[in-house]
């Protein structure tokens, strides 16, 4: 027993001696050079960034937007009598208040779409209540951009965004109050805005590190400009249910180049099944030259 | 030479011959001598050796340490720059940095000319110090001569020294223009010494000034500073440096790095190897590796890590506590990590695993039943409480009500026989015997008014036992259902099936199995009591048919499914309870899982249960041990009634009965029409089976079987069964559990096994065999699979181990492993008592207390009773939307500062806030006595005072549904919030577990107890105006808050501020109105209402009413009195002025009751409500997304 454990200290104490001196060897080896840690800044985007547009169409009879009660606060109706929901705001089967974005995806060089340089515009993105209702409804903005708030409601509005990965905060804005400004340090897509006096009331903001980003006009048509040549995760997200309905494909875009990306929603039609895997033929001529 | 010895060897006298093999001679010893010198040089070197580093393994470890932290600390040294860099840039810093600037260059000048001055009067001062100090040191010697000579020579010094004094020296000042030119004055001793005391005054005038000019800017630079470090993540540069440093001067010795606590004798060495615990990095295995940061971690690197929990050790610091009192192990040994982590044979108490880490806790805190941070060791007593153990084992705190009844009933009964033994003596005294004297008559009479006065003094004791008693009944539960109502309840030939095999039927569910041949084969396990099994499954479930409540309930028809399916999801059921099958489950594990409940019980039953599931069959007296039936009530001429409030006493010897069912199930106030909506709800997930026909239930022989089954089981510890009312657990006691000593844990046949590695059960299928002959291994094999050290022995069939096996997730095992591993006592404790969680001081200890009763009842469930707890509710699938949240339950982190204590008690009470209980009881009482049909229930359900204007509600009339179940007070309520679906149910605590949790939440919040409130300055009618104006114009409180009005409550989100006043504490009411997020993040109240002028908060409103400019005081504190003083007069006068005014044609609010009323019409309401639209129809929209202000 005794011999048994001598052997083992012995063996344990040259071991741990020789890592010991070759650990001293090895420090005089290694010179002071400290890990790379790669910049956090990034390369600038290209000039020569290419346009993803498309369209957005809603399948099947959208359900009728419906009036809304405005009793609680009688300002509302006398402003905007016709007050009624905008969850499904379809017009000739063509779908607005879609945001699309960008998703995922590289440039032909490899680099991802967060890691270029984008900096905020200096303008903030607005957002108004009017007639008691958020304006835009569905609004995009870029990480450390402003938002500005404005009430131009004879009324009190409060703002409370429901974030999950931003702080959440809920401010009062009487009428001919300033604008709030604010900022959201982290992308999120989308953060749900609402005001508690009005329940009706919601906005959506998609907030991202990059500019790539749309929200559908009224014919249902979206554009993205300066997208860096590669290929990309486009993604179209519409509200409704908890956490709204986010359908992806992919695109490739080339350098100056134009991709087309349309998206339906409402009831799936029979052949689109599996919309994430969907390959969209929406490639430039001259690129497909050029590989 | 061999011939002459030859010759000579007659003549000479024969020498001892010389052996030709002499060891001594002729063979060399050098060999021996060698190898022995060898082996001592060996020996002295390996004991060298051993000295210096066999012995001291952890002298290479400190080595390591410190080269790999050195390499460490200088590979984060730039990024650490970085950050400084980076808070350096940013604009506050930038901002900061100005500021100070700025200050200082404004005092440039002043300060400038302060030096200037400075530096000249130092210098006149330089030119005088000298000569003064000469002139006074001549005369000190002079007046050394005046007291020491005698006589006339006195007078001869005195006058030196006045000759001294008009001396006139001179003085060389500076001149004025710093031309280095001086000027000389002639001066006297007393001028001197004037000129230098003004120079040195001036000095320090100077200096003074100087300070105050600067004090600005130091303080902003201090500013900048304290910016400067709490903006900086981690440690900046210079402390990296320091750090460094101290490791370039490590000591490679134990003393310095061995904790050492002479007062509870505590030596602990575990820091010598692990040097980087209390570094002030965190440190992690990766950063410590041996081929650099970053790259892959050894053995040595893992030792080397800081402690995961920092914020424990601050708590707990190791200075105090040493490291082995929390996790065992042997503190003092250094020589190898086995021995000083205890994993050595020799040394009884081994270190805890990782898993179990929390087991150190439980020795100190064995008095809490939740304590912070320690979540495994919380959630093993959880199982502890909630699975059933309690009901078997004993363990101190688990299930006191139990024990602290039995022990009440035994004192009463010992006071009992005292004052009948005192009686018998007063008799004895009072009638002495005739031969005694009058002396000794007095004597005894005096006595025997004595003892009559201590019969008194016992009477009033046993009023208070009783009392306490009425409570503990009251308080009482049981983890399983009351098997009194099988018959009631159950489908009989469910029963056995049930019986045999829980699990199958309900997976997970609390019910153990007892019957091992219905346990899958698959384990390897023989099969135990196949022999028997099925008899005995059989005798059981015949006494409980047999000893069953026999009876008939109001029959109900079925319900709305749609209706019920919402009540159910949005009433609070799942905080409790869950629903769904296997991988669909939601809800919570509190309870049983409800999805075949359709399967097994009486639809009858179950509305019956849901719309009170404390309402017993029939009472039960503890003093007749017996169930009492309407005849013991009709004999004393009383209505058959029974409850926790007024008719709690036996009519036929006043004892305490026991009156509900021991359920810790809330009563959810549900209309009879809601109870079974929800029943039929429920009945639809499921379509019950054809069992298999059961009459031999009915058997009286297997009756007999089946109570002493009972017994030896001992279902009673669970369940209430009739005829075991005062059986006692049959397991052992298990408060200590975890000190019994190894030997006499019976690992019976598995010993070896245990001892080898060899494990039958393989429990830790992704970890290598190890040996598991330790405390560890007993308690997980045994409540895993408690009849396994029974595997192999012969035993009598009564004489087997009789735990049953519990349904158990590898989690739950290792939480109650951890629980029982850390259940020592105090003797079986590495640390001394007096270090033991004890607190002194009553807030902590009402913490303590009040978490038993917050456990209990799952009040987690629905509320977040803690900062950073998530409810059950919270979770849930239907609340994750913006407007969801709106609808959860109130936070209650802030509970004890928002209200006041007595309103809290009346709000547990009764939840419902109606105040008409007695009113209701009385209804009851006279339609029971009756015993007609019921008088209708909506007598009862007057609303209160016009607080909630939608509140009360008529409830149908018993004819139309055909429900006979009793009146509910506050049917259909909620006494603060009736805007949220969810509902606080009336849980009937009794005063004892009110008191507590007042206390609790009191405590929780660090309130004064008693809470006695400051007085409210009366309001002015100027006052009165202002407030109305701001009420009503500026912040339009009345939009969301509710006023009484039904048309817009109908629309209201948040509570009535008509409450305020008895309910709220002014100056939480205060901090609220300011910022409610701070207090209840999310809330649907805003912030920003009020900005700050000043040291005044005013209303924030671009264009305020006239009035409040004029007002100059405090407008949030303005309001708060307001609030406060608010009467219903007063709110009519606002609701008059308002300008929100509710318009007539909106359409009239519809109430949740109403429903009830008009079964047959439905309203669109109802329509609306049971279609489940994502969109909101307009009427319902506002009421479903309101959100509760959380006043």
């Amino acid at each position: 027993m005794f011999m048994k454990q001598t052997k083992v200290w012995l063996v344990l104490t040259i071991a741990l001696s020789l890592l010991a001196f070759a650990s001293a060897c090895s420090k005089t080896e290694t010179t002071e050079s400290g890990p790379a840690t790669p910049k956090a800044t990034g390369k600038t985007p290209p000039s020569d960034g290419g346009t993803v547009s498309g369209t957005i169409a809603y399948n099947g009879a959208a359900p009728a937007p419906k009036k809304i009660d405005t009793s609680a606060d009688p300002v509302c109706g006398q402003k905007n009598p016709n007050l009624s929901t905008e969850d499904n705001a379809v017009t000739n089967g063509k779908l607005a208040n879609v945001f699309v974005y960008i998703k995922d995806g590289a440039a032909a060089d490899g680099t991802k779409v967060d890691g270029y340089a984008w900096t905020a515009p200096s303008a903030p993105a607005a957002l108004d209540q009017n007639g008691c209702h958020y304006r835009p409804h569905v609004l995009g903005m870029m990480t450390g951009q402003k938002l500005s708030i404005t009430n131009s409601d004879p009324t009190q509005h409060n703002i409370h965004p429901t974030p999950k990965n931003n702080p959440e905060w809920n401010q009062t804005q009487p009428n001919g109050a300033p604008p709030i400004e604010k900022t959201f340090a982290r992308s999120e897509v989308l953060i749900p805005v609402k005001c508690n006096q009005h329940p009706w009331m919601k906005a959506y903001i998609g907030v991202l590190k990059h500019p790539l980003f749309a929200v559908s006009a009224e014919d249902g048509s979206f554009t993205i400009k300066g997208v860096p040549a590669g290929t990309y995760t486009i993604a179209a997200w519409h509200e409704g249910g908890a956490t709204g309905t986010e359908k992806t494909m992919q695109v490739t875009v080339a350098a100056n180049g134009t991709a087309k990306a349309d998206f339906a929603f409402g009831e799936a039609p029979v052949a689109s099944g599996n919309s994430g895997l969907q390959m969209m033929p929406a490639l430039d001529v001259p690129m497909m030259g050029r590989h | 030479m061999a011939d002459s010895s030859e010759a000579n060897e007659s003549l000479v006298k024969k020498e001892p011959e010389v052996p030709a093999q002499d060891p001594i001679v002729s063979r060399s010893t050098s060999g021996i001598m060698l190898i022995c010198a060898l082996l001592l040089t060996a020996s002295l070197a390996w004991s060298l050796y051993d000295e210096a580093f066999g012995q001291r393994p952890w002298k290479g470890m400190q080595q390591q340490f410190v080269s790999r932290y050195t390499k460490y600390l200088k590979s984060i040294k730039t990024q650490a720059g970085k950050t400084e860099a980076e808070v350096k840039e940013s604009p506050e810093y930038q901002a900061l940095e100005a500021e100070a600037q700025s200050a200082e260059e404004r005092v440039k000048p002043d300060i400038a000319e302060i030096e200037h001055r400075v530096v000249k009067t130092q210098s006149e001062l330089d030119a005088v110090t000298e000569p003064f100090q000469n002139q006074r040191g001549k005369l000190t010697v002079i007046n050394y001569n005046v007291e020491i000579a005698a006589g006339r020579a006195k007078d001869k010094y005195r006058k030196q020294a006045q000759e001294k004094r008009a001396e006139v020296v001179d003085v060389d000042l500076p001149s004025a223009e710093d031309s280095g030119k001086t000027i000389t004055q002639k001066v006297n001793y007393d001028q001197l010494e004037k000129l230098f005391n003004d120079l040195r005054e001036e000095k320090a005038k100077l200096l003074g000034q100087k300070a105050e000019l600067l004090k600005e800017s130091t303080e902003l630079r201090k500013k900048r500073e304290a910016y400067l470090k709490h903006h900086m993540t981690g440690l900046g540069p210079v402390q990296i440096d320091g750090l460094v440093k101290k490791m370039e001067q490590f000591d490679y010795s134990i003393l310095p790095h061995q904790i050492s606590v002479n007062e509870f004798n505590i030596v602990d060495r575990c820091e010598v190897c692990h040097a980087g615990i209390r570094e002030p990095l965190d440190l992690r295995a990766e950063d410590l590796a041996p081929g650099g940061p970053g790259k892959k971690p050894d053995s040595l690197a893992r030792a080397f890590v800081s402690h995961p929990n920092r914020e424990i050790l601050q708590i707990h610091t190791p200075d105090r506590f040493g490291c082995a009192s929390c996790h065992w192990g042997n503190g003092r040994a250094t020589t190898s990590d086995e021995k000083g982590h205890g994993r050595h044979k020799f040394w009884l108490w081994p270190m805890f695993e990782k898993e179990n880490t929390e087991a150190g806790c439980q020795q100190c805190h064995a008095k809490d039943r939740v304590t912070q941070g320690a979540d495994t060791l919380n959630l093993g007593r959880d199982l502890f409480a909630q699975r059933g153990c309690m009901g078997c084992h004993r363990y101190e705190g688990f299930d006191h009500e139990t024990d602290a009844l039995g022990a009440a009933r035994q004192s009463i009964s010992q006071l009992e026989d005292q004052i009948t033994g005192n009686q018998k003596q007063i008799r004895l005294d009072e009638n002495p015997s005739e031969g005694s004297s009058d002396e000794e008559a007095q004597k005894m009479l005096a006595q025997s008014e004595a003892l009559k006065v201590t019969n008194s003094i016992l009477a009033a004791r046993i009023d208070q036992l009783n009392l306490q008693s009425k409570y503990l009944m009251q308080d009482q539960k049981k983890v399983g259902p009351n098997l009194k109502d099988v018959r009631l309840k159950l489908r009989k030939e469910w029963v056995p099936v049930w019986l045999s095999n829980p699990q199958g039927f309900r997976p997970g569910t609390k019910m153990p199995t007892f019957w091992r041949f219905a346990t899958p084969a698959d384990n390897g396990l023989p099969p135990m009591r196949d022999k028997d099994g099925e008899e005995q499954i059989q005798a059981i479930a015949a006494y409980l048919w047999q000893d069953g409540f026999d009876g008939r309930l109001p029959q109900q028809q079925r319900g709305d499914t749609a209706h019920g399916k919402d009540l159910f999801e949005t009433r609070g059921c799942l905080g409790c309870h869950s629903i769904g099958d296997e991988d669909n489950k939601i809800g919570g594990t509190f309870a049983a899982n409800l999805q075949k409940v359709g399967e097994k019980a009486n639809f009858d039953y179950i509305v019956r249960w849901i719309h009170n599931p404390r309402e017993r069959w029939a009472p039960y007296c503890p003093k007749e041990r017996r169930d009492l039936t309407e005849e013991d009530y009709k004999k004393h001429s009383l209505p058959y009634v029974f409850d926790t409030e007024l008719h709690s006493r036996c009519p036929n010897d006043g004892a305490e009965l026991q009156v509900q069912n021991m359920t810790v199930m809330p009563n959810f106030r549900l209309s009879e029409t809601d109870a079974r909506d929800i029943a039929t709800y429920l009945f639809s997930l499921s379509s019950p089976p054809q069992y298999d026909a059961a009459s031999f239930m009915d058997s009286p022989e297997l009756r007999e079987k089946g109570h002493t089954l009972i017994k030896q089981y001992g279902c009673a510890g669970c369940h209430e069964i009739k005829g075991f009312e005062d059986e006692q657990r049959i397991g052992k006691e298990l408060t200590v559990e975890g000190a019994t000593p190894i030997e006499r844990l019976d690992f019976a046949l598995l010993t070896k096994k245990a001892e080898e590695g060899s494990d039958p059960l393989n429990l830790h299928k992704e970890e290598k065999e190890k040996p598991w002959y330790n405390h560890k291994g007993f308690f997980e094999h045994k409540i895993t699979e408690p009849s396994i050290y029974d595997q192999g022995k012969e035993k009598d069939p009564k004489d087997r181990l009789r735990m049953p096996q519990p349904f158990l997730t590898p989690e739950w095992r290792n939480a109650l492993t951890t629980f029982l591993l850390g259940s020592v006592g105090a003797e079986g404790s590495n640390v001394p008592q007096s270090l033991f969680f004890n607190p002194q001081d009553t807030r902590r200890q009402d913490i303590q207390n009040g978490w038993w009763v917050i456990k209990k009842y799952n009040c987690m469930g629905c509320h977040q009773v803690q900062v950073g707890q998530r409810s059950v509710v919270q979770d849930l699938p239907f609340y994750q939307t913006p407007e969801g949240k709106d609808l959860l339950p109130p936070r209650l982190s802030s509970e004890g500062a928002r209200v006041d204590p007595s309103w809290l008690l009346k709000f547990l009470h009764d939840p419902s806030l109606s105040g008409e209980k007695n009113a209701a009881q009385n209804a009851a009482i006279n339609s029971a006595a009756q015993s007609a049909s019921q008088t209708t229930t909506g007598a009862n359900a007057k609303p209160a005072g016009g607080l909630n204007g939608n509140a009360g509600g008529t409830p149908a009339p018993p004819g139309a549904t055909g429900g006979h179940l009793k009146a509910q007070p506050g049917l259909d309520r909620n006494g603060v919030r009736p805007y949220l679906k969810f509902r606080m149910p009336t849980f009937n605590f009794s005063p004892n577990e009110l008191q507590t949790l007042v206390r609790f939440f009191m405590a929780m919040s660090g309130q004064q107890e008693p809470y006695i409130k400051e007085p409210l300055q009366p309001l002015s009618e100027q006052e009165k105006l202002v407030a109305r104006q701001m009420f009503t114009s500026g912040t339009p409180c009345l939009k969301c808050h509710i006023t009484g009005e039904a048309t817009h409550d109908a629309k209201a989100i948040a509570p009535n501020f008509l409450l305020a006043s008895e309910r709220l504490k002014p100056e939480w009411t205060f901090r609220w109105l300011l910022d409610p997020s701070q207090i209840s993040p999310g809330t649907a109240m805003p912030s920003g209402l009020f900005r700050k002028d000043g040291e005044r908060w005013v209303i924030n409103l671009p264009n305020p009413p006239a009035s409040a400019n004029e007002y100059h005081d405090d407008h949030a504190r303005l309001l708060v009195r307001y609030m406060m003083l608010l009467n219903p007069d007063e709110q009519r006068r606002l609701l008059a002025t308002a300008p929100v005014a509710p318009p007539a044609a909106a359409p009239p609010a519809q109430k949740a009751q109403v429903r009830t009323k008009s079964r047959g019409g439905e309203t669109t309401l109802n329509r609306a409500r049971r279609t489940k639209r994502p969109t909101l129809v307009e009427n319902r929209g506002v009421r479903t997304i309101a959100r509760p202000a959380g006043m």
